[in-house]
């Protein structure tokens, strides 16, 4: 069966609902979607850490990439990716070179299939029903995006419109579209000039006007920003943030993290083909740094509570994610009482990039 | 899907190897209309217009017309590949076989193009040796160039129109099976150096007397045949297009691209 079946959607939200009172729900949850090395220390992996990104809604989700692996004979390009991303989320995906963007990107886009796998695009499987999957996507894969050279701008989107008209019951896009998506991106004027004459960056951003040009719900961009100059790097991100803020679903590949931390949810770091990671960023705005005489249990102490997300060590340091920053001073009393010694706590600035470097030298 | 038939030919009239090919099968022609030695080669004395055309597709025929259109049908996805415009594409709500059928219908029809540009421009080459009847044959019917009397010239275009679709269609399978080879290797030069290699190969397993009356190379020249070979010509040219075309779009739609 191609579409995920209710009853498949039911159990796997069953399995989402996972709080702190319910460790072992949370510890299925990452037993049959995610991987283990989600943790971020060996603390958080004993306490069953939560965060959102575990608690996502595959139900309600615009993409759901399930236990995906890619291997090409004996060479392993990905293992065991699993990720979900809501309506209205950005979620950018990074990692060192080679760590399998690229492939993972184009798994999900259905034009390469995996090993081992799906992926449903709004409940449809890219694989087996990929015309359906694919009528709700708007996708840049190649950095830069590659057109028809031979034909401008505006024919090059023209044969795109044509071809996204193929979906069943689409409607053909309006001449109107075309030159609206060409002035969000700013080339307009370069609009009836052969795509040979183009620049890398007026390219790239004929590439994601392409990409939305149908209005799609899904948006699924490889290195978007790539070739691009400062101003141009920030219309692609004001787009991509604004396209989220109404309801669309982002993916980005990038090495762009301090800029992609200003806007996105969710950063997945890839390394050796693994998810290592997937980073709740606003789960993020209300973690605390605890500077205490033993961090182990500190974190463990602080974990026992209803109103921690997530506690775990790191550098000395005991992190808390908090339901709210309210929660700080009953977190300090907990610990104090429990006879923990605190020497200084504050809010726990962090920095994608630094956790980036700390992820994938692990 | 026409819309989509008519943008691979708009893509079509893009490619260098389609301007060239062109440019060769226009002048050609006129060459060969010029040429000083036509009779101690092919012993033939160009008395007529209507003979033209036939001398035109004898000699491109053997290896030119194959490699022209081996190489474009390569190019109609292999170019797609190099440029990075073949990701862009299937990632649009558009069935994979729908997307190769389009390219599979623009390179059989291919050949057709070419060869209406060789017919014309060898009319024109011709025309200043006569338009109306003459005694002697095109070449393509009974008795050859020699023919078997006088000839109207209505009977020569319509010997002549029917030689060139039977022409076309002696290169359908050559053009399926550079596309089938593009798919495989997503390459133009890979693609169309085995076309022609799997093209002289056939051409070689004739000393294997029970495999000759099924080797595609039996068949590629039908158009100077007989009618009563014709039937089981086209029959096997069929064949080996439509196999060819489903081996082709089975490994594109399994394909990583």
């Amino acid at each position: 069966m191609g579409e995920l079946s209710e009853r498949e959607m039911s159990a796997d939200s069953r399995n989402l609902i996972c709080s702190p009172q319910s460790p072992t729900r949370v510890e299925n949850f990452y037993k049959t979607l995610a991987h283990p090395i989600c943790y971020p220390d060996p603390v958080s992996n004993i306490k069953a850490a939560h965060s959102s990104v575990a608690t996502k809604d595959k139900q309600n989700a615009n993409i759901v990439v399930q236990s995906l692996a890619k291997r090409y004979g004996k060479y392993t390009v990905l293992e065991q990716v699993n990720m979900v991303v809501e309506p209205g989320e950005v979620y950018a995906l990074t990692g060192p070179n080679g760590a399998g963007k690229t492939t993972l990107i184009r798994c999900i886009t259905g034009l390469v299939f995996p090993s081992e796998g799906e992926v449903f695009l709004k409940g449809h499987n890219v694989y087996t029903h990929g015309t359906a999957a694919r009528s709700h996507l708007g996708a840049v894969v190649e950095a830069p995006a590659a057109f028809y050279r031979h034909l401008t701008g505006t024919e090059n989107l023209e044969a795109h419109a044509t071809m996204a008209a193929q979906a069943p019951g689409a409607k053909r896009v309006a001449k109107d579209r075309i030159r609206e998506v060409l002035s969000l991106l700013e080339i307009h004027r370069m609009s009836d000039r052969k795509v040979a004459e183009y620049s890398l960056g007026q390219r790239q951003r004929l590439g994601v006007a392409a990409a939305i040009l149908t209005d799609p719900d899904i948006l699924i961009l490889d290195e978007p920003t790539s070739g691009l100059d400062p101003l141009g790097i920030g219309l692609i991100h004001r787009i991509l943030s604004s396209m989220a803020a109404s309801g669309k679903s982002v993916i980005l590949s990038t090495h762009h993290l301090r800029e992609v931390a200003q806007y996105a949810h969710t950063v997945g770091i890839l390394s050796g083909g693994r998810l290592v990671d997937q980073v709740d960023l606003n789960a993020r705005q209300n973690a605390f740094k605890f500077q205490v005489d033993d961090p182990t249990r500190a974190a463990a102490l602080l974990q026992s509570l209803p109103f921690v997300n997530r506690a775990y060590t790191r550098a000395n340091h005991t992190i808390a994610h908090l339901e709210s920053d309210f929660d700080v001073s009953n977190a300090l009393s907990k610990l104090l009482n429990e006879g923990v010694r605190v020497m200084e706590v504050g809010p726990d600035l962090f920095d994608l990039y630094d956790y980036y470097r700390e992820r994938v030298e692990q | 899907m026409l819309s989509l038939i008519l943008l691979e030919f708009r893509k079509l009239l893009g490619y260098r190897s389609v301007r060239l090919a062109l440019v060769i099968l226009f002048l050609l022609p006129w060459i060969w209309s010029f040429a000083p030695a036509l009779d101690k080669v092919y012993g033939l004395v160009l008395t007529s217009m209507w003979q033209m055309p036939a001398l035109s597709l004898l000699t491109v025929m053997q290896f030119i017309l194959p490699l022209l259109v081996g190489m474009t049908a390569a190019e109609l996805l292999g170019a797609e590949v190099s440029a990075g415009t073949l990701a862009p594409l299937l990632l649009r709500p558009l069935e994979r076989y729908k997307a190769l059928g389009a390219k599979y219908v623009v390179a059989l029809l291919y050949p057709l193009v070419l060869l209406s540009v060789l017919l014309l421009s060898s009319l024109l080459a011709g025309a200043r040796f006569g338009l109306g009847g003459f005694a002697g044959g095109t070449g393509f019917g009974e008795g050859g160039f020699i023919g078997l009397g006088f000839l109207e010239p209505l009977d020569a275009l319509g010997q002549i129109v029917r030689s060139y679709f039977i022409a076309g269609a002696t290169l359908a399978p050559i053009a399926a099976l550079a596309l089938m080879f593009s798919v495989i290797y997503m390459n133009t030069a890979a693609a169309a150096l085995a076309t022609i290699a799997t093209l002289n190969i056939l051409r070689l397993l004739i000393v294997f007397p029970w495999l000759e009356g099924w080797l595609l190379t039996s068949y590629l020249d039908a158009y100077v045949g007989t009618p009563a070979t014709l039937l089981k010509a086209l029959v096997i040219l069929l064949l080996y297009t439509v196999a060819i075309m489903s081996v082709g779009l089975y490994i594109f739609e399994k394909k990583d691209l």
